[in-house]
C-alpha cells in the first residue's frame, strides 16, 4: 500500500516537473507559444486542460482495458458470441486505438462544454472560450498515448498501470503544463517592455526563452531516483550499502 | 471560384512563401521533438506527407458530399486512418526507428498542418490541386525539419546522419541534442527567416 | 397507450425533413468509417505478424552475442551455425507480488548454451531496457545489451558501450555487483560507474542484481531438470 502511494506520488512529480509535458516531451507547443501573452488566460488555458485531460485519461484507461487491448474482457465476451473462444481470445483492436482516442476526446470535449454551460456557468464563462481549442492540443492524445504504451504489450501483467496510476499521470501532466505556461505568461508580460530585435519579436523570442525555461527544468533530472531511494529502502540493498549512503541526496552526482 | 490559386502556385507556395513551419508555426511538436537527428526528421517527414497527400486527396475527391458541421469529424477520421496506417508500416518495416519516434506518429493526428490544408484547400478544390498543395506543403515542412535537424546534429554530435563531419577536436555541444537545444535552435532560426524575409520585402518595396 | 394511427401518404415536408435529420446526414461519416475500418483490418493482417516478429527479433538477434560472446558469436556465425532461441516467460512470486520474466533459452543442436533475460527498471532519465546472457546453470553472467535508455548524452548514455558492458562479462551471481565510484574497481564483484554518471551505472546493476535475485533459483531448477 505504502509502495503505491509513493509509485503514484512519483509518477505525478515525474509528469508535473521531470520530464514536463511542454518543456520535455513538446507536446501542447501551439497554444504554449499562441496563448501565453496574458497570465490570467494562460491559466485559465491551464485549467481547462487539467479538466479535460483527466476526463479524456479516464476514458481512454478504460476504453483501452476493456475493449481495445488484447484479450480484453468485454471484446472476448462480444467476441465468444460469434466465434470459438479460442478464436475469440486472439482478437487484437489496438490498431483502432488512435481513431478511438481522438472521437474520445473530441466528443468529451463537447459533452463537458454542454454540461458545464448548463450547470455552471461562472465556470463556463471562464474556461469555455478554451474548450474548443482543446482538442487539438497534443498534450491530451499525448497523455492518452502514453497510459496506453503502459497498459498494452508490457512484459510483465502485474505491471500494467491500473486507473489511479493513469490519472495521476495526467493530472501530473496538466499540472505541468500550467505551470509551463504560467511561467511563460509571466516571462512575456515583461518581455513587452523589453526591446527586442525586431525579427525576434513574437513566436521567436517565446522559443528561446521556452529555451533557457527547459535548460532550468533539467536540473530536476534525477529527482525521482533520489526520492525513490529516500522513501522506499530497498530490502535487498543491504550488501550495496558501502557506497550507497554518499548518493541518496540524489541528481546532484550527475552531470 | 476564379480567385482561388492554381496547383502551381499552391505547391510553390507551400514551399517557402508559406512555409508551415517557419511562416505558419503549424505542426510544432514534431518540430521540436524529433529534430534531433537528421534520420528521425526525414522519418517523420516521410510520415507526414504520407497522411498529408492521402488526407487531401481524400477530402478534395469528396469536398461536394461534405456537411459543413460534420466536415471536421470527417477530417479527423481520415487522417487519424491513414497516420494508423502509417505507424503500422513502420513498425514492420522500418522497427527501430519506429521506436524512436515513438508517440510523436500516433500525434500527427492533431498536427495542425493538416486539418489546416484540409480545410483552407482540398474541402475547396479539385484533387490535382489538393494533391500538389499537399506536396509543396509537405517539401516545406521537411525543409525546416531538417534544417533544425542539421543544425542540432551537427552542433549536438559533430556529424550527419551519424557519421563525423567536424573533426575530432570538436567538443559536443550534448545540450544541442537535448530538448532545451530544440527550442533554442528553432528561436534562433526563426528569427533568422524573419530577418532575411524583412529584409527581402524591403528590397522589393524600395525597388 | 396511444393508439396508433394510420399510415398517411407521406407529404412532401416529411421527406424534406428526413434529409435534413442528422443520422441520415452522417450517411457520409458511417460509410467512410466502414471503407477505412476495413482497411485498416486489411494493414493490421498483412503486418500485424510481421510488427511482433520484429519485436521478438529485436532480442533474439542478440542472443548468440550475449551467450556466446562478440567473438564466439562471429565464429559461429562463420561456420555457418545457427543458435535456437526458445521464448519462454518465467513468473517469480515474492512478497505476494508476481512478476513475469520474458526469457530466451540458447540452444545448439538440442545443448542449452544459456540464458538471455529482458529486464528493466528506472534509470536517470526514463526507463532503462536491457538484456542480461546468464550461462546455462544461471551462476555466471554472460553478457548485457541495453535495448533502450534516455540517459543524458555524452555521460549517462555511455552504458551502451562495449567497454562499459564488458565490465559484467563473467561476474558470478552469488554475490550482488557493486558499483564503484574513481575507475578502482577491483573485487571480483565490483564495477567502475561511468565518469559522472554514477546513478545510470548504479541503475543498470540494479536492474541486474534485481533480475537474477529473483531468475537464478527457478533457472538454476530448469537447467538441472532438463538435463
Amino acid at each position: 500500500m505504502l509502495s503505491y502511494l509513493i509509485d503514484i506520488f512519483l509518477i505525478g512529480i515525474v509528469a508535473a516537473l521531470i520530464n514536463n509535458f511542454v518543456l520535455y516531451y513538446f507536446v501542447g507547443i501551439c497554444p504554449f507559444v499562441g496563448v501565453s501573452r496574458k497570465i490570467s488566460t494562460a491559466f485559465g488555458m491551464g485549467c481547462a486542460v487539467i479538466f479535460v485531460i483527466s476526463i479524456a485519461a479516464l476514458i481512454s484507461w478504460t476504453i483501452t482495458t476493456y475493449v481495445l487491448m488484447p484479450g480484453a474482457p468485454l471484446t472476448q465476451w462480444a467476441a465468444g458470441l460469434f466465434m470459438t473462444p479460442e478464436a475469440a481470445a486472439g482478437v487484437d483492436l489496438t490498431v483502432l486505438s488512435y481513431i478511438v482516442y481522438i472521437f474520445a476526446i473530441s466528443s468529451s470535449v463537447q459533452f463537458v462544454e454542454m454540461y458545464v454551460r448548463k450547470f455552471f456557468p461562472p465556470l463556463y464563462k471562464a474556461l469555455g472560450v478554451y474548450l474548443p481549442l482543446i482538442t487539438t492540443n497534443c498534450a491530451i492524445l499525448f497523455a492518452c498515448l502514453v497510459i496506453m504504451s503502459k497498459i498494452v504489450g508490457v512484459d510483465n501483467p502485474a505491471d500494467a498501470w491500473d486507473l489511479g496510476r493513469g490519472l495521476t499521470l495526467a493530472v501530473g501532466g496538466g499540472i505541468g503544463f500550467t505551470i509551463a505556461i504560467v511561467i511563460m505568461a509571466g516571462i512575456r508580460e515583461e518581455l513587452d517592455l523589453c526591446d527586442v530585435p525586431k525579427p525576434f519579436e513574437g513566436a521567436a523570442i517565446t522559443l528561446i526563452v521556452a529555451g533557457i525555461l527547459a535548460l532550468g527544468f533539467m536540473g530536476f533530472t534525477g529527482v525521482d531516483s533520489g526520492l525513490r531511494k529516500a522513501m522506499m529502502p530497498e530490502p535487498a540493498a543491504v550488501t550495496a550499502q558501502v557506497q550507497a549512503a554518499p548518493e541518496a541526496g540524489g541528481g546532484d552526482v550527475h552531470n | 471560384m476564379a480567385d482561388q490559386p492554381t496547383a502551381i502556385e499552391r505547391f510553390v507556395q507551400g514551399i517557402l512563401p508559406e512555409n508551415p513551419v517557419y511562416r505558419q508555426l503549424l505542426g510544432l511538436c514534431p518540430t521540436l521533438a524529433v529534430t534531433n537527428g537528421l534520420q528521425a526528421a526525414i522519418t517523420m517527414s516521410a510520415a507526414v506527407t504520407f497522411v498529408l497527400v492521402c488526407a487531401n486527396v481524400i477530402t478534395s475527391l469528396i469536398r461536394n458530399l461534405l456537411k459543413p458541421h460534420l466536415r471536421i469529424v470527417i477530417f479527423t477520421l481520415t487522417i487519424a486512418t491513414f497516420v494508423t496506417i502509417a505507424d503500422r508500416f513502420l513498425a514492420a518495416y522500418l522497427y527501430q526507428m519506429s521506436k524512436v519516434l515513438g508517440p510523436y506518429i500516433p500525434l500527427i493526428i492533431v498536427n495542425c498542418l493538416i486539418i489546416c490544408r484540409c480545410e483552407v484547400c482540398a474541402s475547396k478544390q479539385g484533387v490535382f490541386t489538393a494533391g500538389a498543395d499537399a506536396i509543396g506543403q509537405s517539401l516545406g515542412f521537411c525543409l525546416a525539419l531538417c534544417s533544425i535537424a542539421a543544425v542540432r546534429e551537427i552542433l549536438g554530435t559533430g556529424g550527419l546522419f551519424g557519421i563525423r563531419v567536424l573533426p575530432a577536436a570538436w567538443s559536443d555541444w550534448v545540450i544541442m541534442v537535448l530538448p532545451p537545444g530544440a527550442f533554442l535552435t528553432f528561436g534562433l532560426l526563426l528569427g533568422l527567416v524573419n530577418w532575411y524575409s524583412d529584409r527581402r520585402s524591403g528590397k522589393a518595396n524600395r525597388g | 397507450m396511444k393508439p396508433i394511427e394510420p399510415m398517411e401518404p407521406m407529404p412532401q415536408s416529411t421527406l424534406e425533413r428526413l434529409k435534413n435529420n442528422n443520422i441520415i446526414q452522417a450517411w457520409l461519416v458511417l460509410s467512410l468509417a466502414l471503407f477505412f475500418g476495413s482497411a485498416l483490418a486489411g494493414v493490421q493482417m498483412t503486418l500485424g505478424p510481421k510488427i511482433e516478429e520484429n519485436k521478438i527479433n529485436e532480442t533474439r538477434e542478440k542472443v548468440p552475442e550475449l551467450v556466446l560472446g562478440k567473438e564466439g558469436a562471429q565464429q559461429m556465425a562463420e561456420a555457418g551455425e545457427t543458435l535456437e532461441a526458445l521464448p519462454e516467460s518465467v513468473v517469480v512470486e515474492k512478497g505476494g507480488k508476481q512478476s513475469t520474466y520474458s526469457v530466451f533459452e540458447a540452444l545448439k543442436g538440442g545443448e542449452r548454451l544459456g540464458w538471455v533475460v529482458k529486464s528493466s527498471g528506472q534509470g536517470y532519465a526514463d526507463k532503462i531496457e536491457l538484456l542480461l546472457g546468464l550461462d546455462p546453470a544461471a551462476e555466471k553472467i554472460t553478457g548485457i545489451f541495453v535495448l533502450e535508455q534516455k540517459e543524458t548524452p555524452g555521460l549517462g548514455n555511455k552504458i551502451v558501450t562495449d567497454a562499459w558492458r564488458g565490465q559484467f562479462v563473467s561476474k558470478g551471481t552469488a554475490q550482488r555487483i557493486a558499483v564503484v565510484k574513481g575507475g578502482n574497481a577491483d573485487g571480483p564483484n565490483e564495477i567502475n560507474a561511468v565518469t559522472g554518471a554514477t546513478i545510470s551505472s548504479k541503475a543498470v546493476t540494479d536492474i541486474i542484481n534485481l533480475a537474477v535475485a529473483d531468475l537464478k533459483g527457478p533457472l538454476a531448477a530448469k537447467g538441472s531438470e532438463g538435463k
